[in-house]
């Protein structure tokens, strides 16, 4: 019985197929384009390549994420506050705060001890704070973005960056660069300063432990060691941080069908012209 | 000439411009703008000269200067120091003397000072967090459009339009402005967009203000025909706009010189 999950997010496209124990059986992670439909279908057919199974036998599938109206396949669509605390739920049943740090928004979503959403919270309004603030300044530095991380344990101290606009602390980045700072200190500075914005945002929900960070930020060492910095203690990275969302649909997909809902994907397609 | 004519300066030192303006007793003489450059300390200086020489008159004649700006600090000569609230409001007053607020859009923020009846400076407010909110905007997507500042203006009043873009945020419309030229917007439409957003900042710290009647739109921002429109329709009057907006601080430092004299504060 396997169950498919699909997250499109503003940066990239995550798909995910579970078996019956809901074991993670494929996964497939792209770019998001301009055209998310078109998109959506290739990323869910290689992950179902991968798996070695066939659309048809699918049981049921999910889509999550901002880009989710965007697939006419799938059976659900569900937010990705719920998707994510699902797949959390699974791996962490200790959390009771989730941050993901996405390409173009930052959320966090707080949970009961029973792994209920109660509240949560979110940035998609200001750049600073999201995955693109470390993007647009990766790029002012001539540094990969996937490299961030590792080049700023280097640096002993760490640059302060007084700005919060992204706009206006590339052009910071740069003075500061004039003026002789590393890289690897002006990168923790970044680091810090992000790390600071997302804490306080979260800070509303009221913190308790454990928490956990998805979502690309969460594949970068430097900002997961500024965040715990910041909250004081250690948080909890899932092994795929970028797949919670997905993961989390495919479980909900388990749910509905383990509760009698059935797909409905043969009836609605019949007349209906697929675009690929 | 006589004898008895007085002269004062005002220099304001920007980060992107050094102006200098030259004042007698009564009437406006020179004035001069320079792009800052690396070295403000000699920048200031040139400016302050080429104005001088321009009205004819030689430092030692200068009977007061005044420097303001964010470079104020550096002047390479003995002079007082105003804010540029204090420089922008009685510059702006002496143009306008109806003027109860002024706003002057800069590169790198955006300052709205209310004033009283009799011209003092009762309140000001300042956007200095988010690029949206000044000329920083204009130039990221004057820059992806590949089009030059001064040409903005006439540009945005053609459009017919006005893209409405989805976020607040400067690096959001970046991205936003890409795909919508994918999607063929016009790039007049975009500009319009840009304005009205912008425009829309400026109205929310009017307001916070209270807005009061007349309105004067100086600094950079004056010189864009396309964004003084906005700024009009967002507060729902016509904004008074001085005929050299960049110099509207240097004046009134020019004139707090003459008529602050020394111990007298």
């Amino acid at each position: 019985m396997p169950f498919a999950g699909i997250d499109i997010g503003s940066t990239m496209t995550k798909a995910v197929i579970v078996d019956g124990y809901g074991t993670d059986v494929a996964s497939v992670i792209g770019p998001t384009g301009a055209e998310h439909r078109h998109l959506a279908l290739a990323v869910m057919d290689e992950t179902i390549k991968k798996a070695g199974l066939s659309f048809e036998q699918l049981d049921f599938i999910v889509a999550t994420g901002y880009g989710r109206i965007n697939v006419p396949f799938a059976d659900k669509q569900i937010t990705e506050i719920t998707c994510h605390s699902r797949s959390i739920r699974a791996l962490f049943p200790t959390v009771r705060i989730i941050i993901d740090i996405g390409g173009q928004d930052s959320k966090g979503i707080k949970l009961d001890t029973d792994g209920k959403v109660m509240n949560f919270i979110m940035n998609d309004k200001c750049a600073a704070g999201t995955g693109r603030f470390l993007e647009v300044i990766a790029e002012t530095l001539g540094v990969k973005l996937t490299e961030m991380g590792k080049l700023s344990l280097k640096a002993k101290d760490y640059v302060r960056i007084s700005n919060t606009c992204t706009v206006f602390a590339e052009h910071e980045v740069t003075s500061r660069l004039t003026e002789g700072a590393t890289i690897p200190e002006i990168v923790a500075g970044l680091h810090e300063a992000f790390a600071g914005r997302v804490v306080n945002m979260v800070r509303s929900l009221g913190i308790e432990k454990d928490v956990v960070v998805t979502g690309g930020g969460a594949m970068n060492i430097g900002l997961i060691k500024a965040l715990q910095e910041k909250l004081g203690f250690a948080v909890l990275v899932p092994p795929k941080p970028l797949l919670t969302g997905a993961l989390g649909a495919a479980f909900l997909g388990k749910d509905f069908v383990a509760r009698g809902v059935t797909s409905e994907r043969e009836r609605r397609f019949e007349g209906v012209t697929f675009f690929k | 000439m006589t004898d008895s004519q007085e002269y004062y300066a005002g220099v304001d030192i920007g980060s992107a411009f050094i102006k200098a303006v030259l004042i007698n007793q009564k009437q406006i003489m020179a004035y001069k703008i320079l792009s800052s450059g690396g070295n403000y300390k000699e920048t200031a200086r040139r400016v302050l000269d080429q104005a001088l020489s321009k009205g004819r008159v030689s430092f030692d004649m200068l009977s007061g200067i005044v420097v303001t700006g964010i470079g104020a600090e550096s002047a390479p000569f003995q002079a007082r120091q105003f804010s540029d609230i204090s420089c922008q409001a009685s510059g702006c007053k002496s143009l306008f003397p109806s003027a109860r607020i002024v706003i002057d859009i800069g590169g790198q923020f955006t300052r709205a000072i209310k004033l009283t009846p009799q011209g003092r400076v009762a309140d000001f407010l300042m956007s200095e967090k988010c690029a949206t909110g000044s000329g920083r905007f204009l130039q990221v997507i004057a820059r992806i459009l590949r089009i030059k500042i001064e040409d903005i203006g006439s540009l945005s009043l053609k459009s017919q339009r006005p893209v409405e873009f989805s976020t607040n945020c400067a690096v959001f419309a970046e991205s936003e402005t890409i795909s919508r030229i994918a999607e063929g917007a016009r790039m007049e439409d975009i500009l319009a967009g840009v304005h009205r957003a912008l425009a829309a900042k400026v109205a929310m710290l009017v307001k916070r203000l209270k807005m009061e009647q007349d309105v004067v739109l100086t600094g950079g921002g004056g010189e864009d025909a396309g964004l003084v429109s906005a700024v009009s329709e967002a507060l729902g009057v016509n904004v008074l706009v001085p005929e050299y907006p960049r110099l509207t601080a240097a004046l009134g430092a020019a004139r707090l010189a003459k008529e602050e004299k020394p111990g007298t504060r």
